[in-house]
């Protein structure tokens, strides 16, 4: 249901300036979102310089680059530093987008870093993703089938295969579905843009055959009809898919079960 | 508010329902039609606000009292009825839960009939009884 403010615990506050690298000429403003639970103290926002001409360009190698030179208490999801895995998916200057794809000097002034919006946070950028991963779960994202498995492969004509473009490559960052203000309000109850993007993506496998079923399971006034076409999934997505789009095929695919 | 807590097997079961699974392609159906329709008949309302504008109710009278256009307005009070309960209705879902959404559309179930209710009664009375 919606909140229209957080409770006064959760409200960030100003936090520590720490202390400009000694000799740098080109520096870059970070201001961070800091929270550590175990401190039980208000979210704070850290302010760090870094050194640009001794790190990369992308905002996760500025990310890291405080963590490795200034603050080694910055907690951060990262892994394969090159758009694949989805761990570094983060809020940055406003936009839900992955810091490792994302250029320094995409903005001028300072980058401003939060975790994910609207979901519970572990530690600093790490947000809990379980209820995310447990959507994912309830679309059943395999392929399901009621005849014989065949002696080799389920084969797929080209064209077949073709329609799984734009849908296969999501990467499960989250930053779609923690784009959407739907999500946000009902995010235990609508699936959300990520995993109804993975629902279609297995509605429309010409392999897969439990078609009705699958869709009998998303026939829910929450689950699925909480989409409003608000699109800033599709705005966010750092793979540039179309979350709303899926959804609306998926609308359709009903629409089109009903009336037959 | 909430008065059943979701738990993350709930979540990720994917036979959990969350409310009434047989309407609700029924509802995102009708609210498509009415809103289609209300576009259609949107070119009637018009006709009729540019026709009565800066006349006295004589001429309100004369213009709705015409079955054509009376009758046309009384359906489309309907429509827009239904289709405003309907909207209402994603509203409410959104941004309240438990019993003070069930007052709440309740509410806008009671308003909608109204509006219906007294919209067409008006405008049988003018195309009927004058």
């Amino acid at each position: 249901m919606v909140e229209l403010m957080l409770p006064k615990a959760d409200r960030p506050v100003k936090g520590k300036t720490w202390p400009k690298p000694a000799n740098a000429s080109r520096l870059r403003e970070y201001h961070i979102y800091r929270y550590d639970p175990d401190q039980g103290a208000n979210p704070r926002i850290d302010t760090y310089f870094v050194d640009l001409d001794d790190c990369g360009p992308m905002i996760l190698d500025g990310l890291l680059w405080i963590k490795n030179k200034v603050d080694p208490t910055l907690t951060l999801r990262r892994s394969c530093r090159e758009g694949i895995c989805g761990s570094c998916s983060m809020n940055i200057n406003g936009l839900n987008t992955l810091a490792c794809t994302k250029g320094m000097d995409d903005s001028t002034g300072p980058i401003k870093i939060y975790p994910l919006p609207h979901m519970p946070v572990v530690k600093d950028l790490v947000p809990d993703l379980t209820t995310f991963y447990a959507q994912h779960r309830a679309i059943e994202p395999w392929l399901k089938t009621t005849s014989p498995t065949p002696d080799k492969e389920w084969t797929q004509s080209v064209p077949q295969r073709a329609k799984l473009d734009g849908l296969y490559e999501c990467i499960l960052c989250a930053c779609c579905s923690t784009s959407c203000p739907s999500y946000w309000w009902n995010g235990e109850k609508y699936l959300g843009p990520a995993a109804l993007l993975q629902a279609y993506r297995w509605l429309i496998d010409s392999r897969d055959e439990t078609t009705q079923e699958r869709l009998d399971d998303l026939e829910d006034p929450f689950k699925l009809y909480r989409c409003h076409t608000i699109m800033n999934c599709a705005k966010v997505c750092p793979k540039g898919l179309n979350p709303a789009k899926a959804i609306a095929e998926i609308k359709k695919m009903m629409v089109e079960r009903k009336a037959a | 508010m909430r008065e059943t807590v979701i738990t993350r097997d709930m979540v990720a079961n994917p036979k959990t329902a969350y409310g009434n699974k047989k309407a609700s392609t029924r509802h995102f159906i009708t609210q498509r039609l009415t809103g289609a329709i209300n576009i259609a008949f949107l070119v009637l309302l018009l006709f009729v606000v540019v026709r009565l504008a800066g006349q006295d109710r004589l001429d309100m009278v004369a213009v709705l009292g015409n079955g054509w256009i009376g009758l046309p307005l009384a359906v489309l009070l309907v429509i827009v009825a239904i289709h405003m309960r309907n909207g209402m209705r994603d509203v409410l879902e959104d941004y309240f839960a438990g019993s003070l959404y069930r007052l709440l559309m309740l509410l806008n179930t009671l308003f909608c009939i109204l509006v219906a209710v007294a919209g067409v009664a008006a405008l049988l009375k003018l195309v009927f009884w004058g």
